[in-house]
């Protein structure tokens, strides 16, 4: 029992790369639109985070430097402060973006005015951050998030085509941009920065130290494990549901048939709530890397695990992104739009974010005898290739496919 | 933030045929959507707030289509297709419409699936201009 509520910072930290308002639908989509073609990018950005949180883990857990930190050490000032600002920046429309997904849903239980139910949505996630200890959130957010398994139910359920699931995991070469835009998608988002920010800090706030390697490694593999694997839940769903129909899921209300449809108002109830929970875990994960990030850029006290008082500037960063986030989502910007920008543009991010984690894992002065074996390093140095290229090519799939329009 | 402005502007000026075609496809899913929530509300398998709401939700992209249809110019010989879509996504802004105001309505529910499974795809016994799949392809092969 310990050990399974020891892997609740891998299932939250999982779940803003996998199942956030953005990526229900943007998997839904995929399915719809390609059926099973695009599964094998799902394992690619799982093996990918995968890898760099159990560095960023490990790193945390042995030099107690969170990835902001060792970011900051390795790029310098300058550089450091353009990933600062860059990932502020993302931080920022994710958190709007989430909000606004929590808004949506309780607009779908309750039906009321949606501007209303994202204020109430922001107070009551503010208000349980103040209140719970970061134990606490990790384990609320993470495992009530998984009644999203229902979409995995649905998927079996639905009975799809073994074959064609067993081809979905092997890599096609295809002229479209838009199977390229969902690749690079998928990937990007399974790899968003946020992740690891806060990750790596949650290691520090539940003070890991070299004993808890394993305890890392168990997080990184069943944590992004179980994203990886509500993420094929729902495309599997949407390839045997949606595809066939024509339907085009375009908003966050769809995502919740494909368990609507095979388990009735039970199913539609367990998707409504997993994505409740899955989406204001991905907030609490935004707006906590946020203030993770620029607190220790600044070099200020942080921490939840301090009193508000202890760390007062750090409380009021990530109080502040809940109130910006508000103010973002208020414009009338489309909550779906909001976080399809900030998958795109998180790839400027990308590569400076996990070099320096690369650079130090592997660094015998820093970590000693905990440094990257061969195996770790040299899959480290492969995603930090697959990276670049797709922090290259996501701004022009971005535009040439009309943010996937078509 | 380039990159926003760009995505946006690259859905301004004329229409051409393969813009209307995405219009009408585009609406060719939203029926298809609503004959799915439909079908749960018809089966009782599902909840009314969800149904009211969600209803809504596509009554409002069929009203916009329609509206941004109506609104664009159209490359020559394409206009009667364009005004087809229009009415075609007219009705379907009624037919959502009607599912939003009687989201536990299993009658209303299941007139709302036939007119709007007649809007999709099977045609209508009094001509040819509701009927998506064949205005889609009038479209593409530009009739």
């Amino acid at each position: 029992m310990k050990a399974v509520l020891q892997i609740a910072l891998g299932i939250i930290a999982a779940i803003g790369g996998f199942v956030d308002i953005g990526d229900l639908v943007f998997n839904s989509q995929a399915g719809a639109v390609f059926g099973y073609e695009l599964m094998w990018a799902v394992p690619i950005g799982v093996l990918g985070i995968g890898l760099y949180a159990e560095m960023c883990g490990r790193v945390a857990a042995v030099t107690k430097r969170p990835v902001f930190d060792v970011i900051r050490m390795r790029l310098g000032l300058t550089t450091g402060l353009i990933v600062l600002v860059a990932s502020l920046f993302v931080n920022l429309l994710t958190v709007a973006a989430e909000i606004g997904g929590v808004g949506l849903l309780l607009q779908l239980f309750f039906d009321a005015p949606f501007t209303l139910f994202a204020l109430l949505g922001a107070l009551a996630l503010a208000t349980i951050i103040w209140f719970v200890p970061f134990e606490g959130l990790e384990r609320l957010f993470g495992y009530a998030g998984l009644a999203l398994f229902v979409f995995v139910a649905a998927a079996l359920y639905l009975g799809p085509d073994w074959h064609s699931v067993a081809r979905g995991f092997v890599p096609e070469a295809k002229s479209s941009t838009l199977y390229w835009y969902f690749v690079v998608g998928l990937v990007a988002a399974a790899l968003m920065p946020y992740e690891v920010y806060f990750y790596s800090s949650g290691a520090v706030e539940e003070r890991w130290g070299p004993g808890d390697l394993r305890v890392n490694r168990l997080n990184a593999v069943i944590g992004y494990g179980i994203g990886g694997l509500l993420s094929l839940g729902i495309m599997v769903s949407a390839a045997q549901l949606f595809a066939p129909a024509g339907v085009s899921p375009d908003h966050l209300g769809t995502v919740p048939l494909l368990a609507q449809v095979p388990f009735g108002e039970t199913g539609l109830l367990l998707a409504l709530l997993g994505m409740l929970f899955a989406i204001g875990g991905a907030a609490v994960d935004a707006s906590f890397a946020g203030a993770y990030s620029i607190a220790q850029f600044a070099g200020w006290e942080w921490g939840k695990y301090r009193r508000a008082s202890g760390a007062p500037r750090f409380t009021l960063a990530w109080l502040l992104f809940f109130a910006l986030g508000l103010i973002v989502l208020m414009t009338g910007i489309d909550p779906l739009d909001l976080t399809e920008y900030s998958v795109v543009l998180s790839v400027v991010a990308l590569p400076l974010t996990y070099l320096p984690v690369l650079l130090i894992a592997r660094d015998r002065t820093f970590m000693g005898d905990h440094v990257n074996g061969a195996i770790a390093g040299s899959l480290g140095w492969v995603y930090f290739v697959v990276l670049v290229v797709v922090a290259v090519v996501a701004i022009p799939l971005l535009l040439a496919t009309n943010a996937g329009a078509g | 933030m380039v990159a926003c402005g760009c995505a946006l502007l690259a859905g301004c000026g004329p229409l051409d045929r393969a813009e209307l075609g995405r219009g009408v496809e585009s609406l060719s899913a939203l029926a298809a959507e609503g004959q799915l929530l439909a079908d749960g509300v018809v089966q009782d398998r599902t909840r009314s707030t969800h149904t009211r709401v969600h209803a809504g939700t596509l009554a409002g992209d069929a009203a916009h289509e329609a509206q941004k249809l109506a609104d664009a110019t159209v490359e020559a010989g394409a206009d009667r297709e364009r005004d087809e879509a229009v009415a075609v996504a007219q009705r379907l802004d009624d037919a959502l419409g009607e599912l939003e105001t009687f989201p536990g309505g299993e009658r209303t529910a299941a007139n709302v699936h036939r007119a709007l499974t007649k809007i999709q795809a099977l045609g209508d016994h009094r001509g040819h201009a509701d009927d998506l799949e064949r205005l889609a392809g009038r479209i593409k092969d530009g009739a």
